[in-house]
């Protein structure tokens, strides 16, 4: 006859506590899995502006990214962008170039999309447009959320890539062409993908689609 | 095989350099001292040790903090002689100070670099010369950025006729900086290594004791022709400058 043993109570309690960590474990790894979860998507149907011209609408993975431009400060620059914009040049954009908690950078229309990525030459491409000429601002601070034309080491050399700061950089004030500022979904550009070793990232994030709100 | 490589080279990169001060000048391991500044200029400090140039063959070391906020003054207090205006025509924007500055093995006091718009600061300099040096530099900075205005055959032809300047600032022994007590056309014995460097001690003894140098002129010909071009080029860079 066997005889029924009970558990004891720590025997309960260790049980209850292995269950518990298998929960919590399966549970952590489909909630990391996805970045986006704690990120509040901005709807700008439901966002009031005063003044809708200068308002564009990127959206990236995790969501809607509200950029007022600023066409006082670089009038040239943003006429650029919004055409750029306007003609879905930007559409499948990557963001190639992360700096962690710096900035991130996207905008090579040549050898940047997401469709036709070419890591040899990803950072050199033209939009065909032309060069511009720095429009640079005293004025302007590149606070956290700034947007601005990305140049090479010479001024007039802007195009069409662009960064957005992820934190506040003064020294860029007077060294880049300001573009705007980010009003709503810095969540959103914090989940970009960045990468482990270089500022240069392997299977890159990238924008779904860009437009103006008008 | 090709797109293998490349994804591996991606990935092994060495640490990320690329912070903002490096992308705009491209020194690492700079932080922001002081960029509030009347004339704009920006202050940077050496928060490790550097080692630039297309051969690594610039180095300078971290600076010690006392050391840096006691030399500081001096730099602040010289640089203030220029206006924003007149930084900006002359490519002057960042000021790097670290200690012990090399190139290709030979200490120097200042290294300036006018497309990127820096000038690098040795603030271990020999105290005795450090303001001037600051002020030798920066003329360094002037010529490059107009150097129609400070042409060297044209200074060369002020000298005597027998007089010949080194092959380069570098190879020749003319190095001290103290000042000659008859002057013969050169303020130094560094000033008859190379033209630009004869210009450089002209301008800096202008800057920190125009005066004596005038004074010193009264009774040298040449150097008075040296000391009007000095001022005449430097009225076409910037015509509201003044010594």
């Amino acid at each position: 006859m066997i005889k029924q043993v009970k558990a004891s109570l720590s025997e309960k309690v260790l049980l209850i506590f292995l269950i518990l960590l298998i929960l919590i474990t399966f549970g952590s790894y489909f909630l990391l899995k996805d970045k986006c979860l704690f990120v509040k998507n901005i709807d700008p149907n439901k966002i009031y502006f005063t003044n809708t011209d200068n308002i564009a609408i990127m959206n990236v993975e995790c969501g809607n990214v509200i950029i007022e431009l600023d066409p006082i400060t670089s009038p040239n620059s943003v006429q650029r962008f919004k055409t750029l914009i306007k003609n879905g040049s930007y559409d499948g954009s990557t963001f190639y170039r992360v700096i962690k908690n710096t900035l991130i950078q996207a905008g090579d229309i040549e050898y940047g999309n997401i469709n036709d990525l070419n890591y040899t030459k990803i950072g050199t491409g033209k939009s065909g447009l032309g060069l511009l000429k720095s429009e640079l601002s005293d004025e302007f601070q590149f606070k956290k959320g700034s947007v601005a034309f990305a140049r090479k080491d010479d001024f007039d050399t802007e195009d069409s890539q662009f960064f957005i700061t992820l934190k506040d950089i003064p020294i860029y004030q007077g060294e880049y062409t300001p573009l705007g500022k980010v009003i709503y979904g810095m969540d959103a550009l914090e989940k970009i993908k960045s990468g482990n070793k270089s500022a240069y990232v392997l299977r890159p994030d990238y924008i779904n689609y860009f437009k103006l709100l008008d | 095989m090709r797109i293998l490589l490349i994804l591996i080279s991606l990935t092994f990169i060495t640490a990320v350099k690329a912070d903002e001060i490096y992308n705009l000048i491209k020194i690492p391991n700079l932080d922001i001292y002081k960029i509030e500044t009347k004339n704009k200029i920006r202050y940077l400090n050496t928060n490790n040790d550097f080692r630039i140039g297309l051969e690594k063959n610039i180095t300078c070391s971290r600076t010690n903090s006392t050391n840096l906020n006691k030399k500081f003054l001096l730099i602040e207090k010289n640089l203030n002689n220029y206006s924003s205006g007149f930084l900006k025509k002359n490519n002057i924007k960042y000021l790097v100070m670290c200690e012990n500055l090399f190139i290709s093995n030979i200490n120097t006091g200042g290294i300036p670099d006018t497309k990127k718009r820096t000038l690098i600061i040795d603030i271990n300099f020999n105290p005795k010369y450090f303001e001037r040096m600051i002020h030798h530099e920066i003329f360094h900075m002037i010529q490059k950025s107009n150097p129609k205005f400070f042409d060297e055959q044209k200074w060369s032809l002020l000298n005597k006729k027998d007089f010949e300047y080194a092959k380069c600032s570098t190879c020749s022994d003319r190095l001290n900086l103290d000042l000659y007590k008859k002057t013969e056309g050169f303020l130094t014995e560094y000033s008859k290594s190379i033209p630009s460097e004869d210009m450089a001690e002209v301008f800096s003894f202008l800057m920190i004791d125009k005066a004596l140098v005038e004074d010193k002129s009264n009774d040298d010909m040449i150097l008075k022709n040296k000391i009007n071009f000095i001022k005449s080029s430097l009225s076409k860079v910037d015509a509201s400058f003044k010594f």
